[in-house]
């Protein structure tokens, strides 16, 4: 009898989240877009952000065709008539006050720099969606993969990911977590460099990393901001040193695509330090 | 009364000329010296490494080259414009003609020009110098007063960087925002050899213009009908000042952005020194506007490496206080 009354109850409990769970989801970011994406199915998303299809950004392009873009301003999200507004901090603010004040539902999802924030993210996410279990599962998976990366070996060679605007991302950015995970120095932590810390080209050559990180082809904008990887001194330098491209969606968010990254760091490392005992 | 003051410091400074441009001439190269000493990985010279000879032939070089053919071209066509114009206000700047460099060259790399063919960036921005001082020119007139002047540049300074700032908000480009800063508050990071044999020989040649317009310049100061008068060809003067600014304000732009101030500061900080006659006052705005420039940016490199200060800020940080006490100056002079 008790038995029943559980069950009973448990099912009208499900019954009650599963009408309760949103199902015209609203993101405005493109970070947030690909947490979406993990979590819910796609009949469940009413749109993305518009950068979520931009290869040059988001690592799950084909996922997102298809799907309705939006820019983030309120009146085009109040015409989807959303029952779940999922927005970065610090990202379209005048449009989340609005929406807030119109009586949406909005979850800003803090702006994550580390794996611990990703995870917080994912959890935030799924709680949301009602979509906990899974949220979970990702990030066991995401878990069990960082751990399977985990370095051999006492050596950390000196690494520097150099991007566009002389960009040399330190402590407190995806990229600085992504080189320790995968057992890195990174070199941008010797300058006391912050997240978005700039290394001027002339430091660059005068003390060379063991390993140059690279994100984008600067052909990639026509752009001056690409000047920097389009100098002379520096093309001489690449041909010079051992060097990788590092795709930028796979750590411009704090996705568990973040491990991919890893992965690719940790096998160039393990090249790098299997090279350099051959020559000892 | 006032003229034969002004006729007689204009004597007595003219004295002090060869002396006056033989120390701007130093101060020039010695900031060029120090431009070639100073960096952020450290002052001095290691020629004795590969990393140290690169940082010196491939990074810093360019830039003091740079800085001293850019600074001299921005000092000059301020002190042509000044006394063509004979407005004190007249600078590249103000007018927009640096403005509409940094639009012509925004174009050309955005639309992907610079890219398939590489003269289009200096092509593109001395197109938009040279529609800008045609624009200038013919807004103000021969006969106007320094209100239209500075009314006309200040239209055509803030369509060009209303333009130049929606082509970068068009452009599918996420570093709009920083590139902004760049092309209105300029600036010599990481210029290379390539931008100096792309920019170089149009400044010299732009340079080398407006130099030649120093006598037709000094008749003009006595009037329009006196230089006429004087065998002066106002129109051919004129396409002469056209094209010398747009070739090298133009081509500096295009690989520094907009730096401000300089040729509104320089001629008048040197008029005391070598008077108010253009023939001696263009040479040494020239070799003035290459000293501040190179000195700003090793102020810059000394002070503020890692940062994003800007070239025009520290121009602009030099330049707006002593504009500031110009115009105070002046107000006392004239009385209330």
């Amino acid at each position: 009898m008790l038995g029943l009354a559980a069950v009973l109850a448990a099912g009208l409990g499900a019954g009650v989240a599963l009408a309760d769970a949103p199902q015209r989801i609203v993101s405005l970011t493109v970070c947030t877009d690909q947490l979406l994406l993990d979590l819910v199915e796609r009949q469940r998303i009413a749109a993305l952000s518009y950068l979520a299809v931009d290869p040059t950004l988001s690592a799950k392009v084909e996922e997102a065709r298809g799907l309705k873009g939006v820019r983030g301003m309120a009146e085009e999200v109040l015409a989807l008539e959303p029952d779940l507004v999922i927005a970065q901090e610090y990202s379209t603010t005048a449009s989340v006050d609005m929406l807030r004040r119109l009586g949406f539902r909005v979850v800003l999802v803090p702006l994550a720099t580390d794996f611990e924030g990703m995870r917080h993210a994912v959890r935030l996410i799924a709680e949301a969606v009602g979509e906990k279990a899974r949220g979970e599962s990702i990030i066991a998976a995401f878990d069990e993969r960082l751990a399977a990366a985990r370095p051999q070996g006492p050596q950390r060679p000196r690494a520097l990911a150099y991007q566009v605007n002389s960009l040399a991302s330190g402590p407190g950015s995806l990229v600085d977590a992504a080189l320790v995970a995968a057992g890195f120095h990174n070199m941008a932590r010797d300058r006391a460099l912050g997240p978005g810390g700039r290394l001027p080209l002339e430091e660059i050559v005068a003390d060379p990393p063991d390993l140059l990180v690279l994100a984008n082809s600067p052909e990639e904008f026509r752009s001056t901001v690409g000047d920097n990887l389009r100098h002379p001194a520096f093309a001489h330098m690449v041909s010079q040193l051992p060097h990788m491209q590092l795709s930028m969606p796979l750590w411009l968010c704090a996705t568990p695509r973040i491990a991919d990254a890893i992965d690719e760091l940790g096998a160039k490392r393990r090249a790098l330090l299997s090279a350099g005992a051959r020559h000892d | 009364m006032t003229e034969a003051v002004a006729g007689a410091q204009g004597r007595r400074a003219a004295g002090w000329t060869l002396p006056v441009m033989g120390a701007l001439a130093a101060a020039a190269g010695l900031a060029f010296l120090a431009s070639l000493l100073v960096g952020p990985s450290g002052i001095g010279i290691h020629l004795d490494s590969d990393a140290g000879r690169l940082i010196l032939v491939e990074i810093r070089l360019p830039r003091a080259i740079l800085g001293a053919l850019i600074g001299g071209a921005l000092g000059l066509s301020g002190a042509v414009l000044q006394g063509y114009l004979r407005n004190p206000l007249a600078e590249p700047g103000l007018l927009g003609i640096s403005g509409g460099g940094a639009l012509g060259a925004v174009i050309a790399i955005h639309s992907g020009a610079a890219g398939a063919f590489v003269l289009a960036l200096p092509a593109g921005g001395l197109l938009g110098a040279a529609l800008a001082a045609m624009a200038v020119m013919l807004l103000a007139g021969e006969r106007s007063g320094p209100l239209t002047l500075i009314l006309a540049g200040v239209a055509i300074s803030s369509l060009a960087g209303a333009l130049t700032t929606l082509a970068l908000n068009l452009s599918p480009n996420p570093f709009a925002s920083v590139e902004m800063l760049f092309w209105l508050l300029g600036s010599l990071t990481d210029r290379s050899l390539t931008h100096v044999w792309l920019a170089g020989p149009l400044i010299i040649l732009g340079g080398a213009l407006l130099l030649t317009t120093g006598r037709a310049l000094d008749a003009l100061t006595l009037g329009e009908e006196a230089a006429q008068n004087l065998g002066v060809d106002l129109k051919v003067l004129r396409a002469r000042i056209v094209a010398g600014t747009a070739l090298a304000v133009g081509a500096a732009t295009a690989v520094s952005g907009t730096i401000g101030f300089v040729g509104l500061v320089v001629p008048h900080l040197l008029r005391p020194l070598v008077g108010h006659e253009p023939r001696r006052l263009l040479p040494a705005s020239g070799f003035g506007g290459a000293a501040l420039v190179l000195a700003a940016d090793v102020t810059l490199r000394l002070f503020a490496p890692m940062s994003e200060v800007r070239l025009g800020v520290v121009t602009a940080l030099i330049g707006a206080p002593f504009f500031l006490w110009l115009v105070i100056k002046t107000r006392r002079e004239l009385g209330p």
